[in-house]
């Protein structure tokens, strides 16, 4: 029963179907698992869980908690890459149930691990199982948005990715919220609050996979038709995911993704620490964490302007903008800091962060142009190991270089500037990759035996 | 058949309102706790 309505026919829309109910349903996945950018609310309660009002033995400590994003962010990555295919060709509502299941359970798991105060098991839960539901829920819904809206793939992707960016903003002060209320002066409510948000996240995410449709075959938006003349570097055929990698596209991209998300997350971590030491005596603890909010924001919001201005000025030209405009924000910062303008340095950073976020956005589109749409979802799953390689590469590369200018007499205010510098050299190397990219060589294109086999094996719809 | 497209074209209307506001309420509520927090910390 469970299996005919997640399989794949049972999705297909009916006639009238209006393709916007398609960025909710993608909404309803990616809010929920954008939880992920505020697990740091519950670190500092969870160092206090035996102790209550402050750490006691045999409390958790900070580094061992830290592993629990850490764990999630390389099982996205890994869940992403290794079940792909396995989401494209089962369709987006039987991925969207996997990932609801996962995300959710793996809360529920991990409020026994808080309960009997097993970290193993937190790790287990959140890491593992979560962060598997965070790789599938992640790329579920990528392909059939771009098949919704082969006019505008960009803006369609980016309202989905923008979700990811925005689920903080609920999570945060929920979490928050549903803490005090279970906490009394004798326990720390942080069990209870995971069964909540689990069973609130389990409800929303079937939402999403109770509404979302793939378009019947051959179906094209009113007034759309596909351009006579093929766009320069929007292809029309379409690449097998196994074979996505052996184009040098992929792996341009790769580099391109990774670079501009190793630049964004070294700072996005520090940003706050940052603000406060180039600023001392201008920012305080409380303004540096209204600020980090506030570029929050620009990262969701940048993920929804980027992709949809790629729309209009082509994938390439958008990474190029990234790429220059950031060289050049990236190196104004210590500038900034040297002239005491914290408004310089909030304009900077402002504008970074919505490139970090359009960065994410705009990759889907991107591969889509390169490698057609049969399997956009899939590569975009192998694409986002660079994510997890980022996840380790940018904060691991932002420490290094602070500790080691401190320890070697710099000031703390003047500490970042080297950081801002190699992060600025980054983007270059960004641009270069990003210059390379070139249409796929033909010979990677499935042939049309091969595509019709590919059908036959699982259903592809709203071909365009 | 006039009427059978007016009445699946409202019927859309409603169930657009109600995704979108499934998804949106919570979303436009977080941002703006985000903004209240980050007012709150400039004062």
């Amino acid at each position: 029963m469970a299996g005919s309505f997640l399989h794949r026919e049972r999705t297909i829309a009916p006639p009238g179907y209006s393709r916007w109910l398609i960025p909710p349903a993608a909404l309803c996945v990616h809010l929920c698992i954008g939880q992920a950018y505020a697990f740091s609310v519950f670190n500092l309660p969870m160092t206090k869980l035996i102790g209550i009002t402050q750490s006691g033995p045999g409390d958790w400590k900070l580094t061992e908690l830290g592993w629990i994003f850490s764990l999630a962010i390389f099982f996205l990555g890994a869940s992403a890459a290794v079940f792909g295919r396995w989401v494209e060709e089962g369709g987006p509502r039987r991925a969207m149930f996997t990932a609801a299941l996962c995300w959710a359970g793996g809360f529920l798991v991990s409020a026994i691990g808080v309960y009997l105060h097993q970290l193993w098991i937190i790790y287990l839960g959140y890491g593992v199982i979560g962060g598997t539901g965070l790789g599938i829920g992640y790329i579920s819904p990528v392909s059939t948005l771009i098949r919704w809206f082969p006019d505008r793939p960009g803006m369609a992707t980016g309202m989905a990715i923008m979700g990811f960016g925005g689920g903080a903003f609920i999570a945060a002060p929920l979490s928050v919220w549903l803490m005090a209320r279970f906490s009394t002066s004798t326990h720390v409510g942080v069990a209870e609050t995971f069964i909540v948000m689990g069973l609130i996240y389990l409800c929303f995410m079937m939402v999403g996979a109770a509404i979302v449709r793939v378009p019947p075959p051959g179906w094209a938006p009113a007034n759309y038709t596909a351009p006579a003349q093929p766009k320069p570097l929007v292809t029309t055929q379409n690449v097998f995911v196994y074979d996505a990698l052996k184009t040098p596209q992929f792996w341009l991209i790769w580099w391109i993704l990774c670079l501009n998300v190793t630049a964004g997350i070294g700072v996005l971590g520090q940003a706050s620490a940052m603000s406060q030491e180039m600023f001392r005596g201008q920012i305080t603890a409380v303004a540096a964490s209204g600020l980090v909010g506030l570029f929050s924001l620009f990262n969701m919001l940048g993920r929804f302007f980027w992709s949809s201005t790629s729309d209009y000025i082509g994938r390439k030209n958008t990474y190029f903008v990234f790429f220059a405009l950031g060289t050049v924000l990236y190196a104004l910062v210590p500038y900034a800091g040297a002239i005491h303008s914290v408004a310089l340095f909030v304009l900077c950073y402002a504008v970074i962060f919505s490139m970090y976020g359009g960065g994410f956005a705009t990759v889907p589109a991107y591969l889509r142009d390169m490698f057609g749409t049969r399997y956009v979802g899939a590569i975009h799953g192998l694409l986002l190991t660079a994510w997890s390689m980022a996840g380790i590469f940018g904060p691991v590369l932002v420490n290094y270089i602070r500790e080691y200018n401190v320890t070697h007499g710099v000031a703390p205010a003047q500490a970042y500037n080297v950081t801002m510098y190699v992060m600025a050299g980054l983007l270059v190397i960004g641009f270069i990759c990003n210059f390379f990219v070139r249409s796929v060589h033909e010979r990677f294109h499935m042939r049309v035996v091969e595509a019709e086999a590919e059908v036959e094996a699982a259903p592809v719809f709203g071909s365009q | 058949m006039e009427t059978n497209r007016q009445s699946k074209g409202s019927g859309n209307g409603v169930k657009l309102a109600l995704a979108w506001g499934f998804v949106g309420i919570p979303l436009v509520w977080g941002i703006v706790q985000t903004l209240v927090n980050a007012i709150k910390a400039f004062q």
